[in-house]
């Protein structure tokens, strides 16, 4: 696999990873319209760890996440080509339902995104859509999922207030919470708290670490220090490609690449 | 510090002819209100909402014109409405990046502006004639084809204006695309397109051409839609040309009850659009 890579013997980008992955990205392209936006990603998120991804803005990492789900459909003239295997079966066929594997792959967006609708409402809304639970069942599963969250004391006396009336902080964990409820095996956290301040931040950094021993995590972030905290590997990408990947760890303290080292030490980006 | 002055009395003289052109503008409205209301108000009485329209020199009310209206407006809403806001929802969600889109929306806002005697005429040559009669379900249809672009208009736009990132969510979950416009979509742009339906009810009420040349009118009471039917504003345009002044009187009142009657759905829309605002 290594031969294709664009950076050369260095790059075994599963090699230093032990658990056994969850997501294999084989030979990635992404195209907006013409424009190649990602370029030959291969790459593996082991299960139930957290996998995250920096690169200054532009360089694809959002991309990458957003193919994971294929929320990128929901927009014409975008599209993906290569392999992207989760549990072994490609997620690009097109015999793929979008409304199934978005279930299985849960997304957390930058802004808080709660709907329109009660802070109940906002979570029982995506468990009805594939279970039909009696209403007790149903309050169990949305405590369950708030608790889940680390929200459900702030809220329980105020499940029929509007999710909007909700602090932003408050707002994204329970983004989480609607996330978590469906009961997905993997969660995408793309630039989850670069709106939040320093508190609400910490929460959720909290939150993801609790949710690992559970779920494959992938995270994208502009916040080194937040990589560094919640991840067990690091993915550093750059106009498109991916540069190095490798337990975070070692891409914070001992990164093969310079481009990697420049960018971790501030240099550029 | 002379600058200073110079721009002083600059911003005064230009302070000076806004509020004055403001002034002017609603100088007009308060003349027409307080018209309405000073001749409109002296001739409503019980009767105008029990009796029927009379003959030249005798008593009467509105009640024909009053319910011909409101089953006239009740059909066209009922009609235009799903239709208005079905493909106001095709053009905002699904066809949003089709050249159908394009094509409807340039034809949708001919249809907004286009003169209602237009329709009229049309609804005349549709129905009108191949029917051989004139009848309140030809006036109730050309209604419905003024309500269409109204409310095509006001759904898109209040779709167009729910952040992208909601559908995003309401898809990163699972959602089907029609659940995520009916449940996230939908709610939250609901004042924004009850706004566009009142605000059509309001257009239709006052218009006068197009059941000119459909619904025609009715000196008597008559609830069937096959049958040429009474509306206020028909009746206001034919007993305000009249020389009699009982049929003026009760033109005058027609008038105030119609005003009324769109104003006040004109503060609730307002209501509706402010209370989205400060969400």
């Amino acid at each position: 696999m290594s031969q294709m890579l664009p950076i050369g013997k260095s790059a075994v980008m599963t090699a230093s990873v032990p658990a056994k992955p969850k997501v294999e990205v084989k030979n990635l392209e992404f195209f907006y319209g013409q424009s190649r936006a990602l370029k030959n990603i291969s790459l593996a998120l082991p299960a139930r760890s957290v996998t995250a991804f920096i690169g200054p803005s532009g360089c694809g990492k959002s991309t990458l996440l957003r193919v994971f789900n294929r929320i990128y459909e929901l927009y014409p003239n975008q599209r993906a080509q290569g392999e992207v295997l989760v549990d072994g079966r490609n997620i690009l066929d097109r015999g793929q339902d979008l409304n199934l594997l978005r279930a299985q792959v849960g997304m957390v967006f930058q802004k808080p995104t709660p709907f329109p609708m009660t802070i109940y409402e906002n979570i029982a809304f995506g468990i009805r859509l594939y279970e039909k639970l009696s209403k007790s069942e149903m309050d169990g599963r949305v405590e369950q999922a708030l608790q889940r969250a680390a929200l459900w004391s702030e809220v329980k006396d105020k499940l029929n207030a509007s999710g909007l009336s909700l602090s932003g902080g408050q707002q994204q964990r329970l983004c989480i919470a609607r996330t978590v409820a469906v009961k997905p095996e993997i969660i995408l956290f793309d630039e989850p708290a670069s709106a939040l301040d320093p508190l609400s931040t910490a929460k959720i950094e909290e939150l993801i670490d609790e949710l690992r021993s559970e779920y494959t995590i992938a995270i994208v972030t502009h916040n080194m220090q937040q990589a560094a905290r919640v991840s067990s590997q690091t993915a550093f990408m750059y106009l498109g490609e991916l540069i190095e990947f490798d337990l975070t760890e070692t891409i914070f303290t001992a990164p093969r690449e310079k481009r990697t080292q420049d960018y971790i030490t501030g240099r550029f980006g | 510090m002379a600058g200073f002055q110079t721009r002083k009395s600059k911003n005064a003289a230009m302070m000076g002819l806004c509020m004055a052109a403001a002034g002017i503008g609603l100088a007009w409205l308060a003349l027409i209100l307080g018209a309405l209301l000073w001749k409109g108000f002296s001739g409503l009485n019980l009767a105008v909402f029990t009796e029927m329209t009379p003959p030249p020199g005798e008593a009467g009310g509105l009640a024909n014109a009053i319910v011909g209206s409101v089953l006239m407006t009740v059909i066209a809403v009922v009609v235009g409405t799903p239709v208005g806001i079905l493909a106001g929802t095709y053009m905002a969600e699904y066809g949003r990046f089709s050249k159908l889109t394009t094509i409807v929306r340039f034809i949708n806002d001919i249809l907004l502006s286009a003169p209602s005697i237009i329709v009229g005429l049309f609804v005349y040559e549709l129905l009108v004639r191949p029917m051989g009669h004139f009848s309140g379900i030809a006036g109730a249809f050309a209604l419905a084809v003024l309500v269409i672009p109204v409310v095509v208009r006001t759904t898109e736009d209040m779709l167009l204006l729910v952040p992208n990132a909601l559908r995003e969510a309401g898809a990163a979950i699972g959602a089907p695309r029609w659940i995520v416009i009916r449940s996230v979509a939908y709610r939250a742009a609901l004042s924004g397109i009850v706004t566009g339906v009142l605000l059509a009810i309001a257009r239709i009420s006052g218009e006068t051409a197009p059941l000119l040349f459909t619904a025609l009118n009715n000196q008597f009471f008559t609830s069937n839609l096959n049958a040429p039917m009474a509306s206020l504003p028909v009746t206001i345009f034919q007993f305000a040309l009249s020389p009699y002044e009982e049929w003026q009187q009760l033109a005058w009142t027609g008038a105030l009850i119609i005003t009324v009657a769109v104003l006040t759905l004109s503060v609730v829309a307002r209501g509706l659009t402010g209370r989205r605002e400060t969400r």
